[in-house]
C-alpha cells in the first residue's frame, strides 16, 4: 500500500475514471447546478420522515441525531464483489468452525496454533456454552464484517462483528432513500438488490430453529427496549421479517420452552434474533440483576428447546486479541490461505514490540481491546502531542488492554459536501447470513468520514453513511 | 460401599415472589467410582420440569412454579461407592480440562499462597497433596486445630440436623443428611484450592457433593478436583484434608460454587414487586 496517496475509488492515477464510476460520474456532470444540494436537504427530510436516529452515549447535543446520508453512492463492479464475498465467506466459515471447536475438543489449542490462556481465560469466551449442539451447528448467524480498501485489489478486514453487529436498517434505508432521489440512475445501471435482506434474514433464522420446530418456526426479536441506541433498527426488522418484537418480561420460560405471553394466550418461540449482549440474556445463568432477560432461557437453549441468534459466546472469535490469529484460524479448519487480509497488529504486551510501538505511536493506531463505536482509539496522524502522551501513559500502565495498528490509508470516494464533491475516506460492512447456505447482502454499509481527511468512520464520531452498489455483469 | 441418602432443603420465598424459575443441580451421575442404583428429585411442579445436561455434564432441573409459602425439595437415593483414592474416572460429557484453568472472581487467591510451589511443578501430585495441606493450614479457623473438632462439627451437625431437617433412616443403615447449605469453610478452602492451582497451570474444578459419615461430618459438601494428565481429574478434599473416599458422592461440578449451587431461584420477569428474592435454603 502507499502510505501517502489514498487509493481513489472513482479517479484512476492517471485521472481517468474507473470503470464502476462511468455511468455515475456522467450522471453528476449531467446535473444542473444545485441538484445535488437539493437532493442531499431532500434526503434529509426522508430520513427524518422514516426516523431513522441513533443514539450518542455520553453527548451532550441531545440524545437522538440523524445519521448524515452522503447522496453519491459508492460503488463496486461485480468482479471486486465477487473476490471479496468469497473472503468475507470463507471467513465467517472459518469462524464457525473456530467456535464449535473452542466450546468442544480445542483440537486448535491441543495443536497449539492458539495459545491456551488467551481463549479460556479471555472475558469474551463463555464456558456455559461448553458442549452445547447448536442448529446446524452455525454460532455467528449474523455478521458485519468491517472491511477497508486501500489498493484496486487490496482489502483488509478490521473487525469480524460477531455478536450483534448493528446497521443494517441504514443499508436498507439508504438503499430506499436513494432510489426516491435518482430514480434515473438507477435506471441506467444495473445494481444488485439489497432489499431482499429481510427475506434472506427470515430464512436464515427459521433454517436455525430446533428440530421439530414445524414448517413455520416462530421468531421473536428481543430487545433492550426503546432506550438502546438501535431500537429503531429491531423494530424494523422485526416489521419488516413478519417477526415478533420482544421485551424480556414478554417472553417466559416453561417446561424448559420458550413462550411469548399474546392476548390470546401463551405462543411458542422457536428462534430468537436477541439484540440484548450475552450477559444480559438470562439473570439465572447470567448477570443475576438483569432485567432486560428473561430466567431460564439459557436453559431452554441448552435443552434444545430454542435457537439463539447469535449464540452466546460469540465474542471470542471477533476478540481483538483474537483477531491476529484468524489466518491462523482459517488454514486451520479450512486448510485454506485467507483471501482477505488482516491488518498487521502489534502486540503491546511484547517488550520490543511495545517499545517500537511508543517510538512510533504518532504513525500509529491505538485500539482497546475491548473498545467497539470508535470510543477509547487513537488516531496516531490526526492526533495531537497531549493525545499521544496520554496513550502512550495507558499502553504503559496496561498493555494488554490495547492492540496497535499501522495507519491505514483507507479509499476515499466522492462525496458531496460544502465545497462541493471531495473524496473522503471510506470503509464498508457488508452483511452475512450463516445458517441452512451463507448469505452475503451485495454491498452493505458504507461509512464515510465526513471531515477532511478524517480516518475516523463511526456514526459516533461523525461519521455518515452512503447507499453501496454493487454492480451485476 | 452402599449408600442411601434423603437430602431436604426448604426454599422460603417472600411473600409476594410471584412465579419462580429454579434450577436444581441435585442429581449425581455415574462415575467408574460411583454408580447410582435409584434417584429421585421431589418438589411441586417437578413432574413438568425440562431436564438437561449443563456445560460442565451435570443434569439439571429446570422448574417453574408459582410457591405457596414454604417449598420443600428432598433429593434421596441409593448410590454405590468405591474408594479410589480420590481418582476420578473421566466421563464423556465433560468438557477438556483446559476450561478449568479460566480464573473467575471467586477463585482469586494470593500469589502467597501458592508461589512456594512454583518449583514443584515437575512432580503435580506431591505439589497437590502440598497445596491441599497449605490450604487447609491457611483457611482453618483460628483455634479449631487444637479443639476436638470432630465431637465439635459433630454437635453442630446434629443440632442442624434436628432443627431443620427430615431425615429417613432405611434399613441397610441410611446415612442421615443434615439439611445445611454447604458450610462456608468448605467452599472458601475447595476455592481457595482451585484458584491456586489454576495459578500453577493445573485445570482444577469445585465439586459438590454428599459427605456420608466421616467422622460426624455429614451433609452438602464442596471439594476441589485438580487434573493431572496421566492419571486424570484426582479429587482434593482440603477442608478434611484428605483425597475423596468412599463415603464423598459427586453432584456436580463446575468452574466455581456458582456454577454448581444446589438451589437457583429467580423470579419471572414481569410479575410485579419481584425486583430481587432471597432464597434461604435451610
Amino acid at each position: 500500500m502507499d502510505e501517502n496517496v489514498p487509493f481513489d475509488e472513482m479517479y484512476a492515477s492517471d485521472g481517468s475514471v474507473r470503470e464502476p464510476y462511468r455511468v455515475l460520474k456522467q450522471w453528476i456532470e449531467e446535473q444542473p447546478e444545485r441538484a445535488l444540494t437539493l437532493m442531499q436537504s431532500d434526503a434529509e427530510g426522508l430520513f427524518r420522515k422514516l426516523g431513522i436516529t441513533f443514539a450518542v452515549y455520553g453527548s451532550d447535543e441531545g440524545n437522538e441525531k440523524l445519521i448524515p446520508f452522503d447522496v453519491i453512492p459508492r460503488i463496486i463492479s461485480a468482479a471486486e464483489w465477487r473476490r471479496l464475498s468469497k473472503g468475507i465467506e470463507q471467513r465467517v466459515r472459518a469462524l464457525n468452525a473456530f467456535l464449535y471447536d473452542i466450546y468442544h475438543r480445542q483440537e486448535i489449542i491441543k495443536a497449539g496454533r492458539v495459545p491456551e490462556k488467551l481463549i479460556v481465560n479471555n472475558a469474551a469466551f463463555c464456558p456455559q456454552m461448553m458442549g452445547l449442539n447448536p442448529a446446524k451447528n452455525v454460532y455467528a448467524h449474523i455478521i458485519g464484517v468491517d472491511i477497508v480498501r486501500v489498493g484496486p485489489d487490496e482489502f483488509y478486514v478490521l473487525e469480524d462483528n460477531l455478536r450483534t453487529p448493528s446497521g443494517v436498517s441504514y443499508m436498507l434505508e439508504d438503499r430506499e432513500a436513494m432510489m426516491q432521489l435518482a430514480p434515473d440512475l438507477f435506471q441506467r445501471s444495473r445494481v444488485a438488490p439489497v432489499e431482499t435482506y429481510p427475506e434472506n434474514l427470515r430464512r436464515t433464522l427459521q433454517s436455525v430453529a430446533p428440530d421439530g420446530s414445524g414448517s413455520n418456526p416462530n421468531i421473536a426479536v428481543l430487545t433492550p427496549g426503546i432506550y438502546n441506541s438501535a431500537y429503531f433498527e429491531h423494530s424494523f426488522l422485526a416489521d419488516q421479517m413478519g417477526a415478533h418484537l420482544c421485551e424480556g418480561p414478554d417472553l417466559f420460560v416453561e417446561g424448559g420452552k420458550v413462550y411469548m405471553r399474546t392476548t390470546t394466550g401463551p405462543e411458542r418461540v422457536d428462534v430468537i434474533y436477541r439484540r440484548i449482549d450475552d450477559e444480559y440474556i438470562d439473570p439465572l445463568t447470567f448477570n443475576p440483576d438483569s432485567l432486560l432477560g428473561v430466567p431460564g432461557l439459557f436453559n431452554a437453549y441448552r435443552a434444545g428447546n430454542v435457537t439463539l441468534v447469535n449464540a452466546p459466546g460469540t465474542g471470542i472469535a471477533d476478540d481483538k486479541a483474537v483477531y491476529t490469529y484468524v489466518p491462523a484460524i482459517i488454514e486451520f479448519y479450512l486448510g485454506e490461505k485467507a483471501i482477505l487480509n488482516n491488518v498487521p497488529t502489534y502486540n503491546c504486551t511484547d517488550e520490543d514490540q511495545r517499545a517500537w510501538v511508543l517510538e512510533n505511536i504518532g504513525d500509529l493506531v491505538v485500539k482497546e481491546v475491548h473498545g467497539s463505536g470508535g470510543y477509547g482509539m487513537l488516531v496516531g496522524p490526526t492526533s495531537t502531542k497531549a493525545q499521544q502522551a496520554e496513550f502512550k501513559k495507558k499502553i504503559e500502565a496496561r498493555p494488554d488492554n490495547y492492540i496497535v495498528q499501522p495507519t491505514l490509508a483507507l479509499s476515499t470516494c466522492p462525496t458531496y459536501v460544502q465545497s462541493g464533491i471531495a473524496p473522503r475516506h471510506v470503509d464498508l460492512r457488508p452483511y452475512v447470513l450463516v445458517g441452512d447456505e451463507v448469505r452475503i447482502t451485495p454491498g452493505g454499509l458504507t461509512r464515510v468520514a465526513l471531515k477532511k481527511g478524517s480516518l475516523v468512520v463511526n456514526s459516533s464520531q461523525g461519521g455518515g453513511t452512503k447507499d453501496t452498489w454493487v454492480l451485476e455483469d | 460401599m452402599r449408600l442411601t441418602i434423603h437430602h431436604e432443603l426448604t426454599v422460603t420465598p417472600p411473600e409476594d415472589a410471584g412465579s419462580l424459575v429454579l434450577q436444581l443441580l441435585l442429581t449425581p451421575a455415574n462415575h467408574g467410582n460411583q454408580r447410582v442404583e435409584s434417584w429421585r428429585v421431589e418438589m411441586p411442579g417437578i413432574g413438568h420440569a425440562a431436564r438437561f445436561a449443563d456445560a460442565h455434564g451435570n443434569t439439571v432441573h429446570l422448574v417453574n412454579l408459582r410457591p405457596e409459602g414454604r417449598l420443600r425439595i428432598s433429593a434421596s437415593g441409593r448410590v454405590v461407592t468405591t474408594d479410589t483414592n480420590g481418582i476420578v474416572a473421566p466421563s464423556e460429557t465433560e468438557p477438556v480440562p483446559t476450561l478449568y484453568l479460566r480464573t473467575t472472581a471467586l477463585t482469586r487467591v494470593p500469589v502467597t499462597l501458592y508461589g512456594k510451589f512454583r518449583n514443584m511443578k515437575h512432580d503435580r501430585i506431591a505439589l497437590l497433596h502440598a497445596l491441599m495441606e497449605r490450604v487447609s493450614e491457611t483457611y482453618a479457623e483460628p483455634g479449631r486445630q487444637q479443639q476436638s473438632q470432630d465431637a465439635d462439627l459433630q454437635s453442630q451437625g446434629q443440632s442442624q440436623s434436628q432443627s431443620q431437617s427430615q431425615t429417613q433412616n432405611s434399613e441397610e443403615g441410611a446415612e442421615p443428611i443434615p439439611a445445611e447449605i454447604i458450610a462456608p469453610s468448605a467452599e472458601q478452602m475447595a476455592h481457595a484450592f482451585i484458584g491456586a492451582a489454576r495459578a500453577l497451570d493445573i485445570p482444577a474444578r469445585y465439586v459438590t457433593g454428599y459427605l456420608c459419615g466421616i467422622d460426624g461430618h455429614e451433609g452438602l459438601h464442596a471439594w476441589a478436583e485438580a487434573y493431572e494428565p496421566t492419571l486424570g481429574w484426582i479429587g482434593f478434599d482440603p477442608e478434611l484434608q484428605l483425597c475423596p473416599t468412599d463415603r464423598h458422592v459427586r453432584l456436580a461440578a463446575g468452574l466455581d460454587a456458582a456454577d454448581v449451587r444446589p438451589v437457583r431461584a429467580v423470579p419471572v420477569a414481569g410479575e410485579p414487586e419481584t425486583v430481587s428474592v432471597e432464597v434461604s435454603i435451610a
